[in-house]
This record gives structure tokens, sequence and C-alpha cells, in this order.
């Protein structure tokens, strides 16, 4: 199967045996693809390795055979977005999010406009915390995992903004009485639900909540970026 | 694959955990050392068994060596003032090569990259802390790679060398000399005209 100019970014590349580069790319219409990119590593390189880089919305064209495809082309599809500093870091954790969630081969076609958004949010020097609450709520949402923000799970109650919760990862916000697990406070989790940035004690509820909800959907593993960033972004 | 001997199809095996060979180049490897070059065999054996039973990290900078501290480090000619990081040994071996650099190096050996599970314990930022608190080294040159995992590893260093009051340095990136501007991709050339510097 031929696929051309596909709208996608570059999610991670490794090295794959002597001039060839592995892909994993988010597409807009055939989901995250596995692609080999042959000879671009060489003196000659056919494809400029700086065009694959991550962040770079590109138009690619590959043949699909099995699992993974063989890269026949890539063109740039507009400006770069250029992420400097913890944006950088920030970015390097979507990317790491989506290999890790999003299975190869499926198609999300909601997941690609988020993904793009969060890049220029990044880009745009919005809040890091915000931008990956809110990339991580739509990513959920797209893979037909999405949070419960409006209600208790058991009785369908609508949640009461000054009322604290324990979110359940597997069913969504239980009153909170003492029990263990991620709190947080109603107006929090009504806010991530009305894309309104709560306040910084806010944004700290909904990330602990958050890798909760990620670390179950991982089947109780964690991403590697907690551990990366968290220290790179500690020692400020 | 079927041979007659066992000795032989277990050299054929372990010649393959070299990069770029498969079981035909592996077989060819095997055969020819046995057909026309024994000595060449036996060097490169002992060769092999000397280098993976001798050869560790040096303490200072990471790189390979079968001193505690390599002869870099060790040496006395080299400007201690000045340290810079790299990601490889073969990083560090260009640049020696190209330029007349005199200070001492930190390899990193990868760069921080979440998906490859590298992170700052991985890459011995402990080390290159306490290395910068010593009060020795006054810049730190930031000679990671120019990839999206290079220059965030680079950010990370430039923090490291804040704290420590170090003054970071990073490689200009740019046109490569003899280049036409026409084939150059377009992230290098953006690079290379938003660092432009004033003609004297």
């Amino acid at each position: 199967m031929r696929i051309d100019q596909q709208p996608a970014y570059v999610l991670h590349a490794r090295p794959y045996r002597e001039t060839s580069l592995l892909l994993e790319c988010l597409t807009r219409d055939h989901g995250r693809v596995g692609l080999v990119a042959r000879g671009v590593r060489g003196e000659r390189a056919r494809l400029a390795r700086a065009e694959l880089e991550p962040f770079l919305p590109l138009a690619l064209s590959w043949r699909m055979r099995g699992e993974l495809g063989t890269l026949a082309g890539a063109e740039a599809a507009g400006a770069p977005q250029r992420l400097a500093g913890d944006a950088l870091l920030a970015g390097l954790y979507l990317n790491e999010l989506v290999v890790r969630l999003v299975a190869r081969q499926d198609s999300h076609p909601e997941l690609f406009g988020a993904y793009a958004l969060a890049l220029g949010r990044l880009a745009a020097g919005e809040s890091l915390a915000w931008t990956l609450r809110r990339f991580e709520r739509d990513l959920l949402d797209a893979l037909g995992y999405g949070l419960l923000l409006d209600r208790q799970a058991e009785d369908e109650t609508p949640l009461q903004p000054q009322a604290d919760y324990v979110y359940l990862p597997e069913q969504g916000p239980q009153p909170w009485r003492g029990q263990p697990g991620p709190r947080v406070r109603g107006a929090d989790l009504l806010a991530l639900a009305a894309d309104r940035m709560p306040d910084p004690e806010g944004l700290a509820a909904l990330r602990r909540m958050m890798r909760a909800v990620i670390a179950a959907h991982l089947g109780g593993g964690e991403l590697r970026a907690w551990r990366v960033l968290g220290e790179a972004l500690r020692h400020r | 694959m079927s041979t007659a001997s066992k000795v032989l199809a277990e050299l054929i095996d372990a010649l393959r955990c070299l990069p770029g060979v498969g079981a035909k180049s592996a077989q060819r490897m095997a055969f020819h050392l046995l057909e026309r070059d024994r000595d060449g065999g036996r060097r490169l054996a002992a060769a092999l068994t000397a280098a993976m039973e001798r050869i560790g990290h040096c303490r200072q900078c990471r790189t390979f060596s079968e001193e505690p501290v390599c002869a870099l480090c060790a040496g006395a000619a080299r400007d201690r003032h000045v340290l810079c990081v790299v990601e490889s040994p073969s990083d560090l071996a260009a640049i020696e090569q190209a330029t007349g650099y005199r200070g001492l190096y930190f390899v990193l050996l990868g760069r921080l990259s979440p998906l490859d599970g590298l992170g700052p314990d991985e890459l011995g930022m402990d080390l290159l802390r306490r290395r910068l608190a010593e009060g020795e080294v006054q810049e730190l040159i930031v000679a990671t790679n120019p990839t999206v995992e290079g220059e965030a590893t680079a950010h990370y260093l430039a923090q490291l060398a804040r704290d420590a009051g170090v003054r970071a340095t990073r490689l200009a990136h740019g046109v490569p000399l003899g280049g036409e501007l026409e084939f150059i991709d377009r992230s290098t050339l953006a690079h290379a005209f938003g660092g432009r510097q004033a003609l004297d």
C-alpha cells in the first residue's frame, strides 16, 4: 500500500543498520506508523537528516509492508515550530506519551490536531504544565479513554467545585473520604473540562491525577520522561 | 546454519554480533580466517579478549580507557580550565583531529532521550556536577549534536553550568564550508540566518 503526502510529525528516530533510521511518526490519517528511512545517515544522503527531526511539520510518502513502512519521500509542510529550553523537554515528553500510549496503525484523526496544537502552544511559550494537561486530556479522549470531569463515577452526581475528590483511573471522581489515590478539587476537574487554566495548586493536583491515569493505561508502568524530565526541571 | 563443525558454527554465530554483519558475511569472515589468516585470527582473538577484559571508563571523563584515569585527563599538557562535553568517544576523536583544542573532555555516552531510556543518571550528570563544583573548570563547551535530543541535553548542561557559576558555550551551527545556500536544509539555514554575525 502506498501513501502519498501524508501530514506527519516524526516522534523519534533511532539508527537502523549502517545508514538508515527507524522513525516513529504520528500521521493525520494513519495514526502512529513505524517507517524505515533508508540511506539518510550517509555522507551523500538523499534526504537531509535535519528534515527528519521531531517537531517539524512534514508531508511524508511511504510504502507499507507489514508492520513497518519504507519512507519514499519527505517534504516540509509549513514553518517549523522552534522549541527551546524547557519547552523542548516538554516536547520530548509529548512524544514519549504518544509512542507509549498509541498503538501503531490505529487511526485517531483528532489526535494529530491536538498534537500540532500542543506543539504550537509550547513554541509560543504558553504555560508548559497547562499545555501538557490539555494534551493529555485530548489524547485520552482520542483514544477512547476520555476522563470523567463533570460528575461522580458512582451516581452521576454533578461535581461540586469546593468539594475534594479522588480520581480512580478506571472509573472517575469519587468523593474524598481519606482514601488513597490522587486527590483533586472539584473546581480543578471542572476547569479542565471547560478548558480554563486552574491555579498552580490545581495544576499540580491535575498532574498527579494524570500520572495515575496514564500509569494505569500503561499497565502500571511509568513514562521514562517523568524521571528524566522531572530531574532535569528540578535543577533550576 | 548447518556446518560440519560445532566450533565453526559458534564462531559464525559470534561474528554476527558485529554491526552490519549478517549470516553470509559472518561465514565469509570465518572461512577467510581459517583458510588464509590464522595468525590474524589469533591476533584478533587476543586483542578482543584484552579489550573486553581491560577497557573500562575513565573515572574523570567517562571515555574508554584501560587506566582508571585516561591519558588525556592525566596528561599535564592540557588546559584544565576548559571542559568540552561530547555525546560519544567518536565525537571526542573528531574534535581532537579537526581542532587545536587543548582542554579536557567529558563524554556523556548518549544524550537525554526518554524514549531510549537515557536520563541524567545514565549520562553521568552527577559526576559532571561534582566536577564543576570543584571550581577548576571555568568554561563548559557544550558540543552535543545539533539534534532535538542533543539540544535538550545542551539545555540541561547549560543549567548545570549556571548552577555552578561556570560559563557555558555552545558550538556554532551554520552553513557548512563550501556549501551552497540553495541546497542547505531549511532548519540549518534558518539557524544560520538567526545566528548571523557582524562583519568586522
